[in-house]
């Protein structure tokens, strides 16, 4: 029940919006919210940090502009039909390097072991002209037309991206009830405790960051046919600060925060132009986060949440907190 | 892949000259234990006698040191956990810690799961999976049927206890080992706890560490007694009772408590 309330007004938005609003903030908070559902869902479930999931992203990003139509004369151009597929593959086996890396690391020494994966793709792009096209990247990766209806429209863009990002969170909701997403909860849980069961350690912990490689190709997809370019930027530092970011706002307890994260994240991106000077978007966005850090630590989605319970029952926190003092 | 093949003259577990050291202090030294199938054992011994740092070595949570440790008569002493596991090795833990995020039933599926296999399943799961009906089974023998869709969290010491004991009687144990399963339990608790441990099938082995030597004594045919790291003395019961050396370190030291 509760997913149709959420989906019906987001498939009536466009009725309400002009195309300014569903493509620069509609559109573009729906993809930032897939890839950041990624680090969500890591965070949410293996308990996990990872600052390499804009290399996720960025490695479907690169893989539909190497093979899909392109300014720079680079690349070899399949049908977007077998590219998409590759793209998620590649995404996936790289959230797998990722996670077979990193996955003996835990809390700090994952964020510096995901941070330099990060760090480190991002220089390689810069260097490699073979496949990557070095600093410059590629431009005029379009989104492909089908039976007529071309998916860079803002409609079409913006309706296939609402369909992804809820084909990503039914995802992540039936993947986590699964045996191996149980076990990759257990594994968040009490490690030592998995391998006392039979388990080993290592294939949940891989499956995880693949699994959120998966998520954060299908938002990489969507981003470079959004953006309709890729380069060493979209897989930098800011885009990597940009996603946790995003996570923060919204709340690392729970898959959904990550779209709550994104729409005030771009609406931020977007107007505070209009609130202070476009330089200090930064200043803000630190001023937010740090507030969200000392307000709600669960992020805006708990806070909702939270709210939403304390308006259904008043008393109810009071009486919880009796309940556990006696 | 079921490693386990009985031996059927070989005894349930032989520890041969088991050591432990962290840093310069050995833990435990120098242990040998011999275990028949179907024997209840009980380790005793005073705090810090090596109790809990043996049993990680025997299931394979820490590596041993020293010595080599050979369960029905296959020598296992470089076999990891997971893969003890699936000789028949269960055990529970004297701090549970368990998977607080994850429910009662969720837990005693995995137990299941690890050992049946299957945890590497993608898709959700069924709510007929033969491996759910053998959790709410185990939920029933460990008396945690009532709490089953709670968290894990959320329980009470009692029934984290209880859920222990589920767990390791998951997929027919062969070996058990039980770290002082009453530790903590209200008075209430225990004869729930004692007649589950009494209900476990005769053919399983179970070495048990108990601090309170009454328990001890009355649930065990054999027992093994812990001090400094070191074995002191093995024997029935009654032997031990009688036992000087035993008085001396560790009935007269718990009695000056």
């Amino acid at each position: 029940m509760r997913p149709a309330v959420v989906l019906l007004p987001l498939l009536a938005l466009p009725l309400l919006l002009n195309d300014f609003w569903l493509t620069q903030v509609a559109t573009r908070a729906l993809i930032l919210g897939v890839m950041a559902l990624s680090l969500s869902f890591l965070a949410t479930y293996l308990g996990v940090v990872s600052f390499a999931q804009a290399t996720m992203a960025g490695v479907a990003g690169y893989t539909m502009a190497y093979f899909g139509p392109n300014t720079v004369g680079l690349g070899v151009p399949l049908p977007f039909w077998v590219t998409i597929p590759i793209a998620l593959a590649l995404a996936t086996v790289s959230g797998a390097l990722v996670g077979l890396i990193a996955r003996r690391s835990r809390g700090i020494y994952a964020i510096m072991i995901t941070l330099a994966i990060g760090v480190a793709f991002f220089y390689f792009t810069r260097q490699n002209y073979t496949f990557f096209n070095g600093w410059t990247g590629f431009s005029g990766v379009r989104a492909p037309e089908i039976a007529g209806i071309s998916l860079r429209d803002p409609l079409p863009l913006y309706l296939l991206s609402l369909a992804t990002a809820g084909l990503a969170l039914a995802l992540v909701s039936g993947f986590v009830r699964s045996p191996l997403g149980l076990t990759i909860q257990a594994v968040r849980d009490a490690p030592g405790r998995v391998l006392a069961l039979g388990i080993s350690v290592t294939t949940p912990i891989v499956a995880a960051f693949a699994f959120s490689g998966f998520l954060a190709g299908a938002g990489g997809i969507l981003n470079v046919w959004y953006q309709e370019r890729i380069s060493s930027f979209s897989v930098g530092l800011g885009p990597i600060i940009d996603i946790l970011i995003i996570s923060v706002i919204g709340g690392l307890r729970h898959p959904a925060g990550a779209f709550v994260g994104a729409v005030v994240f771009v609406l931020l991106d977007t107007f505070a132009v209009d609130l202070i000077d476009r330089e200090r978007f930064n200043t803000l966005i630190g001023c937010v986060l740090l507030l969200i850090v000392v307000v709600a630590p669960g992020g805006l989605h708990q806070l909702g949440a939270d709210w939403i319970a304390r308006l259904r029952s008043p008393d109810a926190k009071s009486k919880s907190s009796v309940r556990a003092n006696s | 892949m079921p490693i386990s093949q009985t031996h059927t003259n070989a005894n349930a577990l032989e520890v041969r000259g088991i050591g432990k050291r962290f840093g310069g202090f050995w833990a435990v030294q120098d242990i040998n234990l011999t275990v028949q199938p179907g024997e209840r054992r009980a380790i005793l011994g005073p705090n810090g006698a090596g109790k809990t740092s043996l049993f990680n070595v025997l299931t394979g949570d820490t590596p041993a040191t020293a010595g080599t440790i050979s369960l029905f008569g296959t020598n296992v002493t470089r076999e990891p956990i997971n893969k003890r596991i699936q000789r028949g090795v269960r055990r529970t833990y004297q701090h549970a810690h368990l998977f607080n995020g994850l429910t009662v039933r969720e837990t005693l599926f995995l137990a299941v799961a690890g050992v049946r296999g299957g945890w590497r399943q993608v898709l959700p799961l069924r709510h007929n999976d033969a491996r759910l009906t053998e959790a709410e089974r185990l939920a029933e023998v460990a008396g945690v049927t009532d709490v089953l869709e709670r968290e894990v969290s959320e329980l009470s010491h009692g029934q984290r206890r209880q859920l222990e004991i589920g767990i390791a009687l998951a997929e027919d144990p062969k070996i058990l080992l039980l770290d002082e399963p009453a530790a903590g339990l209200s008075p209430a608790e225990r004869p729930k706890l004692s007649a589950l441990l009494m209900a476990l099938p005769k053919d399983v082995t179970v070495v048990l560490i108990e601090h309170d030597m009454e328990i001890a004594l009355q649930t065990s045919e054999s027992v093994s007694v812990l001090y400094n790291g070191r074995l002191l003395a093995e024997g029935s019961p009654k032997d031990i009772m009688q036992n000087e050396e035993v008085h001396r370190v560790y009935i007269g030291g718990a009695h000056g408590h």
